[in-house]
């Protein structure tokens, strides 16, 4: 039997690894113990005791007046009590979704996908489900600023404006520098703004740039662009470097497309083949069917060497292909095959490496069928070598004023410290940030705009494909949107953004169609649904062959160690840095939290004594290390985003920037260092690791097969699920559900670990943040959390991604052990969770044998200690009021949402209806982007939880125990090559 | 005999009762020591002091007419007091010249007002120290309410009473007969421990709970005289958890023309008035507080379950001030859920149980309560 492990030294000697395991959950507890010496228990019963006393005596005493306010006139669509759902669109650090806001007694508190969007297609990111608390974040300006100290608009709007004009006149350039702009509305206003002062020169930047792609595309296509991939048409999908499932382009989108390719339930289903070149272990290369572990620098030899080969197979080239350092012969193969389905990317920064893989999706076929031409995607717009001309321009002074909108250069910026002082050094600098950052710390002038939550705006995340953004909640602070401040300075008395968009549609995009001849309903048709897909895409692009030659020509050497920066699945670029659910996030494959690490290869680990925790250097930099089992040999791999500065109480200081050690290649950023100079030291760093935390203690989790082998027997891989069926007695009656059985399905196939639904999780059910030190006591309260095993050879492991949350079992071991009954079974087959009876003893937990149960081991709201959201008023207005705030003492855990379930049902029974199959959907369910979690009705034949159960494929974790849970599992399904 | 017993008793704990008399006394002397008057606009204390004299009624000396106090009243009463308190009145006019309070007190419009300012006959200057009065009122405000320490020494009492048994069984040994200081002590220690056990069961329980309300709203004239029906205010009842406090601008559907009620006269409606000119909203007192660990739906129980209002809030239209009717606590819930009845025909979500309506037409059993559809799972309230 295949031997999964979950850490390496479980692998090595796992009798070992268990003792180390619990002497060390024994020290953890030991140092709490000593910690908390000045109160202990006895003090606790004592106190407890006398106040018990005294609260009798004095509940004589009126209780605190609760106030009642009702509305003065109350709005048509609000019903106190009930949520109403606003579609908007979210866009920050490059990543596109459009979202259903969720909005409580007027507070957004949730982000959910809008299904209407065939962009993110209702699915989220776990970025894109923080951001709903990025509004509620202490470190937000709450006055526009000058010079650190808070001013009026109209101070800002006098001076701002006569500069402006000044320098105009003096014929000084300006910069505005922005992330890249996808709001049509929004170039319209900087067109505007630019024709009242054409010293200004519009500059996008990103922080992590598709440059390559763009330059690449220009040569290839004769545009900028970035191309349409259509990944679920695609029959074989060679990833290079590109993590296009965790944070590549636009990954919830290919999410969708991947898992949609890979989904196979019923005979006849077809599955997608994933070749994944990559130096690090990414979400992406955890779920290739073929891993290649490369170095970055033997990218390009391999694309070279792939394109010779599939030249000569089509017997148009006889020059002998160049060597590949592994081998590609299968791969070149089944390409080979799959003419027109088959989909070659790379997330190389380098434009020679994007015109060899612009050269083989041509010769394949793929363009018209897999990459389309003629719809771009508009997220990256950034030209990297536009921005080092402003660098030179700042340097001999040739600009003298810069406005920052939605940019940090300064932080993710190779030259960020250098940048600080120019930027502070010219005549005008202005952010427009809504929150505290490095750059923004050494403007002058601070002209804060909104949240995204609190803003009009609109989108084209990709061409003919529109979207609109609105306000959820008014301005919690005194801020303008950016537009409008643009306009103002470009001479409008009262600038409106709101109008101005709404105008821009009227006017231009009403006439894409023809449902709605009137332009007002048009409008409110589509902030209704959040989006507008007009559907004509232009022509495809035709494809030359321009600067292939010489790509092909240039053959990169690789000497020493390589370091590669990537970005994380939480914090991506940073830019949330203040954001404590994402800091918490454990990263999907290292487990890790609260830091960067470096990622280094197994043997060299091996060789060099180096444990988890060990400090290395890397160019000087310190930085922790992780052994990483599929880290390709000779390079390490460390993650961006972190090492904040000036970002707020939550994120200043947590990891190390690793921005300095990106570099300027052919004008374009490169994401790796070449010769790195890497030293052991004797020190140790702790990291938050919580890979091996909440064991199940080796037994048979992870149930997988191979494609080939399904087709023969869909229950190959879960032959066990028979032999335990055997043994199925019980002494217990069979548990009986009258109306609904609530269950899950987890299709192990098609999730592939992004996180997003243990921050869904998060928001929906006001899971508490604990900090580093929590987390390395192995008490995170995520209630859903990913388990990654592997298996095979350490150095190219096969990975397994499984979300595990409370199995609702029907025999469930925890309910029989507690002795106040707070834990009981409920009618619907829900295992049940009552805070307010529960005496904190922990029996369940420690008798949960899924290890789903989580305890408050403190009170982690309106606790110092404790200083994250849930610390300031602020924060936590984005509590979920549907779900108690749990208290110290409590044991939590997953309720399938119940809340969620009590409301729809609700709403059925006042209608006199059915509950529908679908309608019920638990925070997790609803904005999975790989659709990997059902849930519904075990009673109703028909559902769909219902087919799931029945698939051959589905099993239930440690069914051998009896427990009945209502979860199910269907097998991992690989499409490896037989 | 007993009477020597007594005496003695007294005699040795002569000491601790003064103390505990003292103690008792010094702690409501500060209370009212707090209550300092403010004197405004360079107005003397004694100006104040001579217009809340005739507020009072005790100036002028030979006065027809009732006193302001009679009506107006300075301290929460228990009684429905229909008249504006003092308070009430100073807010209203604190704000105001003095002409316009006179006009407000001589020259009254509206019949309810008119009929009890009739006779009423007053010097302008002692006028004017009776706004000064109510100013000064309006900076001070209220009087703090006398927490009652009745149970509070009560209990200390039987702690020392059964302190006394007990010294007195052990070391002292002055009554012959040992069963009266045991019995002493036992009664003493049973009673505070019945008082502990009441008062912790009635923790956060607030049954007949009805505060003052910033408007005096009376359910009785709305509900029971003019047979409004509870939806026609609280129109999210079937739909929402929350039944809805009605926003101000409903109250004006009606008050838009009706502007003097029969008992309260002008002035009650008035402030709802003001409230939709000022968009300065009401703020009501919450009645019904259950605790934050419970999620009721007002939808479940209205909505579907078709229950009459009254069941659980009693008889509303008969309440000038509202109180709480039931208890809301979990026993209550759950006796109810045992015996309610569920419709179990007449709306199709039932359709789920599939086998209870086999059970039904079976005649194995004959209906449904709530409890058999899970009503008294814990996850239904508590989550």
């Amino acid at each position: 039997m295949t031997k999964y492990w979950r850490s390496l030294d479980e692998l090595n000697d796992p009798v070992a690894f268990k003792k180390s395991e619990i002497r060390l959950e024994v020290d953890a507890k030991r140092a709490v113990a000593q910690k908390a010496a000045g109160s202990s228990r006895r003090d606790f019963l004592k106190t407890f005791g006398f106040s018990v006393a005294a609260a009798a005596v004095v509940a004589s005493c009126k209780r605190p007046v609760d106030k009642a306010i009702p509305y003065l006139v109350k709005p048509e669509e609000v019903t106190p009590g009930v949520a109403n759902y606003y579609a908007s669109s979210y866009f920050e650090g490059n990543e596109y979704c459009s979202v259903l806001v969720k909005v409580r007694d007027g507070r957004p508190i949730k982000i959910e996908g809008n299904d209407l969007s065939s962009v993110s297609q209702r699915g989220t990111s776990a970025r894109v489900q923080a951001s709903v608390l990025n509004l509620y974040d202490d470190a937000r300006f709450k006055t526009p600023l000058k010079r650190g100290e808070a001013t009026t608009w109209e101070e800002v709007d006098d001076y701002i404006g006569k500069k402006l004009a000044q320098l105009n006149q003096d014929n000084k350039k300006v910069v505005l520098l922005t992330s890249s702009i996808i709001s049509p509305s929004t170039k319209k206003v900087i067109q505007q703004f630019q024709e009242r002062y054409p010293v200004v020169e519009w500059l996008p930047y990103d922080a992590v740039s598709a440059a390559g792609i763009l330059k690449a595309n220009e040569l290839s296509f004769g545009a900028a662009f970035i191309p349409d991939y259509r990944f679920e048409k695609a029959k074989v999908i060679v990833g290079f470097g590109a993590d296009f499932l965790g944070t590549w382009l636009s990954s919830v989108e290919y999410i969708k497309g991947y898992s949609a390719g890979r989904r196979v339930l019923e005979k006849g289903d077809v599955m997608n083949r994933h070749y994944q070149f990559e130096t690090g272990m990414t979400v992406t290369g955890s779920n290739a069917d073929v891993r290649f572990p490369v170095k970055p620098s033997e990218e390009k030899t391999i694309l070279t060497a792939l394109y010779y080969q599939l030249l000569q197979a089509k017997g148009s080239m006889t020059v002998m292909a160049p060597a590949s350092p592994v081998d590609i012969n299968g791969l070149a193969e089944d390409l080979l095959a799959n003419e027109g389905q088959s989909l070659v990317v790379s997330g190389s920064n380098d434009v020679h490496t994007q015109l060899i893989v612009n050269a083989i999706n041509q010769l394949l076929g793929n363009y018209g069928n897999t990459v389309l031409t003629g719809r771009t995607l508009n997220t990256h717009q950034g030209i990297d070598a536009d921005f080092e001309t402003f660098i030179s321009e700042l340097k001999n002074k040739t600009v003298a004023g810069v406005l920052c909108w939605g940019v940090n250069p300064v932080y993710n910026h190779p030259k960020g410290s250098e940048l600080k002082d120019l930027i502070a050094g010219v005549e005008l600098s202005l952010s427009f940030s809504d929150r505290k950052d490095e750059t923004t710390a050494a403007c002058h002038w601070v002209c804060p705009e909104p949240h995204y939550l609190e803003s009009w705006n609109d989108a084209e995340p990709k061409s003919g494909m529109f979207s609109l953004a609105q306000p959820t909640i008014s301005k919690l602070f005194d801020s303008r949107q950016v537009q409008e401040s643009l306009l103002k300075w470009a001479g409008e008395e009262t600038p409106n953004y709101y109008e101005f968009v709404k105008k821009h549609w009227s006017e231009e995009l009403s006439k894409l169609q023809n449902t709605n001849t009137d332009a007002r309903i048009f409008w409110n048709d589509t902030l209704q649904k959040g989006v507008f897909e007009p559907g004509n895409a232009s022509p495809e692009l035709t494809y030359s062959e321009a600067g292939l030659g010489e790509a092909l020509s240039a053959l990169s050497e690789s000497n020493g160690w390589e370091v590669v920066l990537y970005e994380s699945v939480g914090l991506k670029d940073g830019s949330s840095g203040n954001n404590p659910w994402l800091q918490e996030l454990p990263d999907p494959v290292a487990k890790i939290s609260w830091d960067n690490f470096a990622a280094v290869p197994v043997k060299w680990a091996e060789e060099n004594g180096l444990q988890n925790e060990s400090v290395i250097t890397i160019n000087g930099v310190e930085l922790p290390v992780f052994i990483q089992p599929g880290q390709a040999a000779g390079t390490i791999s460390v993650a961006l985003g972190y090492g904040r500065e000036v970002a707020g109480k939550v994120g200043d200081g947590v990891g190390t920037n690793m921005y300095p050690f990106v570099s300027v290649e052919n004008g374009a950023r490169k994401f790796w260092v070449a010769g790195a100079d890497v030293q052991t030291t004797a020190k140790t760093f702790e990291l938050a690791l919580s890979q091996t935390h909440h064991s199940m203690e080796g037994r048979p989790i992870v149930r997988e097969t191979n494609f080939s082998d399904w087709q023969i027997d869909p229950r190959s891989g879960n032959e066990l699920k028979e032999e335990h069926e055997k043994h199925d007695v019980s002494l217990y009656p069979a548990p009986e559900f009258k109306g609904h059985h609530w269950g899950m399905a987890v299709d192990l196939s098609s999730c592939i670990g992004c996180s997003n639904c243990a921050i869904s999780c998060q928001a929906e059910n006001n899971v508490q943040v604990i900090g580093k030190e929590e987390v390395r006591n192995r008490r995170i309260m995520h209630w859903i959390r990913i388990d990654r095993y592997f298996s095979n050879n350490p150095e190219n492991p096969e990975v397994y991604h499984q979300p595990v949350m409370c199995q609702h079992c029907d025999n469930a071991p925890c309910e029989n052990v507690c002795p106040v009954s707070a834990t009981p079974h409920s009618d619907e087959g829900l295992n049940q969770m009552a805070y307010n009876r529960c005496v904190g003893t922990k029996y369940c937990v420690n008798n949960c044998p899924y290890k789903v149960r989580r305890f408050n081991w403190f009170e982690y709201v309106k606790n110092d200690a404790f200083d994250f959201n849930s610390n300031s008023e602020l924060g936590r207005m984005v509590l979920n009021p549907d779900v108690t705030v749990r208290s110290r003492g409590v044991v939590e855990k997953c309720s399938f949402c119940v809340q969620r379930i009590q409301e729809k049902k609700t709403a059925a029974r006042v209608a006199g209806r059915k509950v529908e199959d679908g309608e019920i959907q638990p925070a997790c369910v609803q904005s999975c982007p790989a659709d990997a979690l059902v849930f519904g009705d075990l009673n109703d034949p028909n559902s769909k939880i219902s087919k799931y159960f029945k698939n051959e494929r589905n099993y239930h974790l440690l069914e051998e125990l009896h427990t009945l849970p209502s979860v199910g599992y269907l097998t991992k399904v690989r499409n490896k090559k037989s | 005999m007993r009477k020597y017993f007594v005496g003695k008793m007294l005699r040795k704990n002569l000491p601790v009762f003064i103390f505990l008399f003292a103690a008792f006394f010094s702690i409501s002397n500060t209370i009212y020591a707090a209550a300092e008057s403010v004197v405004t606009d360079g107005h003397s204390q004694e100006e104040v002091k001579r217009g809340e004299r005739f507020f009072k009624g005790l100036l002028p000396a030979n006065r027809e007419f009732a006193s302001c106090v009679s009506c107006h009243n300075l301290n929460p009463v228990d009684t429905l007091n229909w008249n504006p308190s003092a308070m009430d009145l100073a807010l209203k006019f604190v704000d105001k010249d003095f002409a316009s309070f006179q006009a407000s007190v001589m020259n009254p419009t509206g019949a309810k007002m008119e009929a009890s300012h009739v006779n009423f006959k007053i010097a302008e200057e002692d006028l004017k120290t009776v706004k000064l009065y109510l100013d000064n009122l309006a900076h001070k405000g209220p009087a703090p309410a006398k927490p009652t320490y009745f149970n509070l020494i009560l209990f200390f009492a039987l702690g020392l009473l059964l302190t006394w048994a007990l010294v007195e069984l052990i070391f002292l040994h002055n009554i012959k007969w040992k069963v009266i200081p045991m019995l002493i002590f036992v009664g003493a220690f049973g009673w505070q421990v019945k008082m502990i056990v009441t008062d912790a069961i009635k923790l956060g329980r607030q049954e007949n709970y009805a505060p003052d309300q910033p408007v005096k709203f009376s359910h009785k004239v709305h509900v029971g005289d003019n047979g409004i029906d509870c939806m026609y205010c609280h129109t999210t009842a079937e739909n929402s958890k929350s039944a809805g406090i009605p926003a101000a601008n409903l109250c004006m559907n009606c008050h838009v023309l009706i502007r003097e009620g029969t008992h309260s006269g002008k002035f009650e409606i008035a402030k709802v008035v003001e409230a939709n000119e000022t968009g300065k909203p009401i703020e009501w007192v919450r009645i019904h507080n259950l605790p934050d660990h419970v999620f009721f739906s007002h939808a479940i129980h209205v909505g579907s379950g078709k229950l009459d209002c009254k069941q659980c809030h009693g008889p509303v239209e008969e309440m000038d001030i509202m109180r709480q009717n039931a208890d809301l606590s979990m026993g209550w819930c759950i006796d109810c859920h045992r015996d309610t009845k569920v419709d179990f025909e007449g709306n199709g979500y039932y359709e789920h149980f599939v086998k209870l309506h086999e059970d039904l037409k079976s005649g194995a059993i004959d209906s449904v309560t709530a409890n058999d559809i899970g009503a008294n799972d814990c996850m239904r309230c508590h989550y």
